[in-house]
């Protein structure tokens, strides 16, 4: 895919969207980022290199909006076990790269690339990858209707994954 | 080594075990050599290698083996090892081949693993090497089987066969294929690794712990409910909605499910119900099964309801979900649990998803249960480094299980599936 060419102002807004997400996952605030996505938002993590179909392949994540709420419910919940840990993260986003544009709507997808290191039960560890955001305008801004996470070590043997990257 | 018999046998109690079977490298290594070298060990599902020349390669306790179809059509289970000098012979995780050809000097092997070709021959001319003894072949595992096309092997040219090694338990995997409309499942959807830093134990005893989920796993059942009641009344169903809450069941539910164990450490928890038995049943899926068995017998098929089912000491299985996890020690402290996900052949794709979305939900790295599940058992990883106490215990119900001919049978609660398993380690650990 060859990327479109955008005008400034409207990559400046898609950087600034982009950068305020991984800033609520350096958080990680999960309230105000769920707020980012559309009603029927999906976020996906696939499992294997180039994964077609979320539905009839496991993934990593595949979350709609029902299951984002659960999480976020279950994220803060005292007694999660897994959860009585400080999460902390550092998003690097970089290389964006607007690879469609509806001029008429401004609807969009965005791909670009991803370092997070992850502090969570005294280690940290870094992912690496491909964000690929599809954006649609809501009023002057934009919501997210789709992202997905292509992790360059997608399907190496990996440890729990305790928050979306 | 150094652990005699005897000292094998005082480190598992009736009601006890020692700290030393989770902390101990040595006890891994004579565990891989024992237990994974005298049981029946999962390999794959032969579904995965489908064609001649179609492998997928994993490791046996500590050692590479390779799962590989022939142009007979028979499925091998050989030592991933070159005859010369030992090099791995195939380092994909499947693939599809030819033959076997070794990146190193180029010896070339049939797909049964018999040693082809060696080039430039003629400089073992008269020097005591025979291309055609055996021992120069790639080794085959001293048995394999498969049992409704799951593939299983052992070290072990002494070992029962498949079918008698199973016993009783051998019923949740035929409940498993019998779910399918054309009474056979297959390897569907991929696979995911998930790295646990522990031993390969916690995992196992875990699996029909009933007295954990309402405590470990209360969390993602309060977000599940919580959120559930912020939807409007005729919001479409979920299968999320089924998975979940049933987790939270309480310790009456689970007493209520019983646990069953048999010979060699297998059990399962549930039959006549589990917390997946009240799945909402796909009307596609239905009438595929009515069609293929009749109303009766698939009532009497989908009643079957287990919750896990182990086959001691590297699988276990969900009929009611079509998902399966392996077991894969790698040190000590260290064991990668795989999970599989497999299609009812004849039904529809909806299946394949339920049984995906369960695997995501439940099973994922990503999940919102296992990884509860794996904190606790790196914590007993670390607990036990202390010497406050050598002993872990499992006295719940003991006494008052069931002794039957073939099994033994309790309340759901009781830690009979635990002794069932520390029976076996202690029969495979020291021979007797």
């Amino acid at each position: 895919m060859t990327s479109v060419i955008a005008s400034t102002e409207s990559l400046r807004e898609i950087e600034r969207l982009l950068y305020k997400e991984a800033s609520f996952l350096d958080r990680p605030d999960l309230d105000r980022w769920i707020e980012l996505y559309t009603d029927d938002g999906t976020y996906w993590m696939p499992a294997i290199e180039d994964q077609e179909d979320p539905l009839n392949h496991i993934s990593l994540f595949y979350d709609d909006r029902v299951i984002m709420e659960v999480r976020r419910r279950n994220f803060v919940h005292p007694r999660a076990a897994s959860k009585d840990y400080k999460v902390r993260s550092s998003h690097i986003i970089s290389n964006i790269q607007v690879q469609e544009m509806d001029e008429k709507t401004g609807n969009c997808t965005v791909t670009s690339n991803f370092h997070c290191f992850m502090y969570y039960r005294d280690k940290q560890t870094p992912f690496a990858g491909t964000y690929t955001h599809e954006l649609v305008r809501d009023g002057d801004s934009y919501k997210i209707r789709h992202k997905r996470v292509d992790l360059i070590n997608c399907d190496a043997e990996l440890a729990s994954i305790i928050i979306y990257v | 080594m150094s652990y005699s018999n005897q000292q094998l046998k005082q480190l598992v109690q009736p009601t006890r075990f020692h700290r030393k079977l989770y902390t101990d490298p040595e006890i891994f290594d004579l565990e891989m050599e024992r237990i994974w070298g005298r049981s029946w060990i999962y390999i794959g599902h032969e579904s995965q290698v489908p064609e001649a020349g179609s492998y997928i390669t994993l490791n046996y306790g500590k050692m590479p083996v390779v799962m590989v179809r022939d142009k007979k059509n028979e499925v091998h289970v050989l030592h991933n090892r070159c005859g010369h000098k030992g090099t791995k012979l195939v380092d994909k995780r499947c693939g599809k081949i030819g033959g076997f050809r070794c990146c190193y000097h180029g010896w070339t092997y049939r797909l049964d693993g018999k040693l082809l070709g060696v080039p430039h021959l003629a400089g073992y001319e008269g020097t005591g090497f025979d291309k055609e003894d055996p021992q120069y072949s790639m080794q085959k595992l001293a048995k394999y089987e498969s049992y409704r096309g799951f593939v299983f092997a052992t070290m072990n040219p002494d070992a029962p066969d498949l079918k008698t090694w199973m016993g009783g338990a051998a019923a949740v995997m035929d409940n498993l294929c019998d779910r399918a409309p054309e009474g056979e499942v297959e390897a569907a959807g991929g696979i995911l690794r998930y790295v646990h830093e522990c031993n390969w134990k916690p995992f196992l005893e875990n699996l029909n712990d009933t007295m954990h989920p309402m405590v470990v796993h209360r969390s993602v059942v309060d977000a599940a409910e919580d959120y559930m009641r912020t939807l409007p009344e005729d919001s479409p169903r979920r299968d999320e909605a089924e998975i979940l809450p049933p987790f939270g069941q309480s310790y009456e539910y689970m007493e209520d499910m019983g646990i069953t164990g048999f010979k060699y450490g297998h059990h399962y928890d549930g039959g006549q119900h589990s917390i997946h038995k009240d799945y909402s049943l796909d009307p596609d899926y239905e009438a595929a099964m009515i069609k293929a068995y009749g109303k009766e017998r698939m009532h009497e098929i989908l009643s079957f309801n287990t919750h896990n089912t182990l086959y001691y000491p590297s699988l276990t299985i969900k009929s009611a979900v079509q998902n399966i996890r392996v077991v894969r020690p790698v040190a000590y402290n260290k064991t990668v649990i795989e999970t599989h996900s497999f299609r009812l052949k004849g039904a529809p794709d909806s299946m394949l998803q339920r049984t995906l979305l369960y695997s995501r939900l439940i099973n994922a790295n990503g999940s919102m249960v296992g990884p509860d599940d794996l904190v606790a058992y790196e914590r007993i990883q670390e607990g036990l480094k202390s010497n406050g106490s050598d002993w872990i215990e499992m006295h719940r119900n003991f006494g008052r299980d069931e002794v039957l001919e073939d099994r033994t049978v309790g309340k759901g609660t009781s830690d009979l599936d635990v002794r069932t398993q520390y029976a076996a380690w202690t029969e495979y650990m020291t021979g007797t």
